[in-house]
């Protein structure tokens, strides 16, 4: 399913009552099964950018069409999960309609079998951000939606968490969309990546990567790498110059 | 056992305060039970208290149920809040003696005036608990039923009222022995049965081992309720929390 965003402003009031401007211009599209990814740096405005594409927040310039009765996956920047329910009821309540077979496979692909009765405030973070996971793929998502879902995992984690969300997302074609600081994330998973602009918010590049996922070899990824790093400092110095 | 003990403790020293204060004002635990005895043995003992633990049962009922109902009602919307607010302290600050008075004046000695004027006077403690409550709400998880497209019922189901059982418990808690407190007021003043009724009868003749007699068996009956429906329902609604000490 395409998705297709165009943000024109959006604002907020501080507490004080001065007027900020978070997003300016943020137009994209995605087509069935791509996965895009935003990079930028740290609050500048990307969680407020997912919130509205996600439906969660109406109160902006712009619009934001998928079709009607998509069904979202969304994993939070925290795993907000419910306390008072074991792991296994977490992914259950979210989706009932999925059967055992396909909850052992998520659990077994996430690593989770052994914690299925566990309540969440006995996981790790690390544990915790994988049953967001398990419940953001157990519902069979039409549009997935990943906000930073590996910040704050050491490194090992993070790239072994990486592969497994690749594995799911090629698995169903899944149409997504991650936030994340990390470049390298960012080029490993992506077919499409958006650069961010600092407050107020726009897509200053636009990066589509023609290889598959799985065939890209790391010379192509330190390549892409490079070639992000430089546009970014280019930006960053070119006021100076 | 530290229960049992505890009980001991109460036991000894109501006897040893009986021994220094002579048995025409507090008579000694075997007086008393010989005054619940023959109360039993008769029937009148085990007829008042279910007539008063039947008030009980429906005041309290009624004022959780349209309090708890209100109280989220005030927690969620502004509005509601607004409107509510100035009747809610009204209530509150109400010496429960005159709404009965009133109650029994405009709708005669009748149950229904009982009931109703016990209810109300429960009804604002449970509103300021759960509204309490619902203001704490996580705006997070329901953000994320949101997104799930979870219907109206399920997130109610699973997400609000989990996050609400504790405050319903406390409002539960402190509800049961404010009714109970109330219902032998409503029960002195207008009604021919009750413990209340026979407190105030036993007030009259100056007969202290039978108004202990069953002010006492009242209040065992509140300790059981307590401890074999409310605690245990707290405690299977936060089994999840890490254990406190």
């Amino acid at each position: 399913m395409r998705l297709e965003v165009e943000i024109t402003s959006k604002t907020f009031r501080s507490a004080a009552g001065e007027q900020h401007d978070v997003l300016a211009g943020i137009a994209f599209a995605l087509e069935a099964g791509e996965v895009g990814v935003f990079v930028g740096p740290s609050g500048c405005g990307k969680s407020t950018m997912l919130r509205i594409i996600a439906g969660l927040d109406p109160d902006y310039r712009g619009h934001v069409s998928r079709p009607a009765g998509a069904r979202i996956g969304m994993v939070f920047q925290e795993p907000r999960l419910l306390p008072w329910r074991s792991v296994e009821n977490n992914v259950r309540l979210a989706a009932p309609q999925a059967d055992e077979a396909r909850l052992s496979d998520l659990f077994a692909i996430l690593e989770l079998d052994a914690h299925r009765n566990h309540f969440p405030g006995e996981l790790s973070l690390g544990l915790a951000r994988r049953v967001a996971l398990a419940r953001a793929f157990a519902i069979e998502p039409d549009f997935l939606i990943l906000d930073e879902p590996l910040a704050s995992l050491d490194d090992a984690l993070a790239a072994h968490l990486r592969d497994q969300i690749a594995l799911l997302v090629d698995r169903r074609c899944v149409t997504t969309l991650l936030v994340t600081h990390d470049i390298d994330e960012a080029v490993r998973l992506g077919d499409r990546l958006f650069l961010l602009s600092p407050r107020p918010t726009r897509i200053r590049a636009e990066l589509p990567i023609r290889t598959q996922r799985r065939s890209r070899g790391e010379a192509e990824i330190a390549a892409i790498k490079a070639d992000i790093a430089r546009r970014i400092s280019g930006d960053r110095t070119a006021p100076d110059a | 056992m530290p229960r049992l003990l505890s009980f001991a403790v109460f036991v000894a020293t109501w006897w040893i305060a009986s021994l220094l204060a002579g048995d025409a004002k507090l008579p000694p635990p075997p007086a008393v039970l010989a005054a619940a005895i023959t109360e039993a043995r008769s029937g009148a003992l085990f007829l008042n208290l279910g007539v008063t633990l039947a008030r009980v049962a429906l005041a309290f009922t009624l004022a959780m149920t349209l309090g708890a109902a209100i109280g989220y009602m005030m927690g969620r919307a502004r509005l509601a809040n607004r409107l509510g607010d100035p009747w809610l302290i009204l209530l509150l600050n109400l010496p429960a003696l005159v709404v009965i008075v009133l109650a029994y004046i405009w709708a005669g000695l009748t149950e229904v005036a009982a009931i109703a004027a016990i209810a109300i006077n429960k009804l604002p403690n449970a509103v300021v608990t759960l509204r309490e409550g619902t203001r704490a709400l996580d705006a997070a998880l329901d953000e994320m039923a949101t997104v799930f497209a979870w219907s109206r019922w399920k997130t109610f189901r699973h997400v609000i009222l989990p996050q609400l059982a504790p405050y319903i418990a406390a409002a539960a808690r402190s509800g049961l022995s404010l009714v109970w407190k109330i219902v032998l007021v409503a029960e002195l003043l207008g009604r021919p049965n009750g413990v209340g009724f026979e407190i105030g009868v036993a007030f009259q003749l100056f007969d202290i081992p039978l108004l202990l007699a069953y002010s006492l068996s009242f209040t065992a009956i509140v300790l059981v309720i307590e401890s074999l429906l409310v605690q245990p329902f707290e405690a299977r609604a936060s089994r999840w929390r890490p254990r406190a000490a």
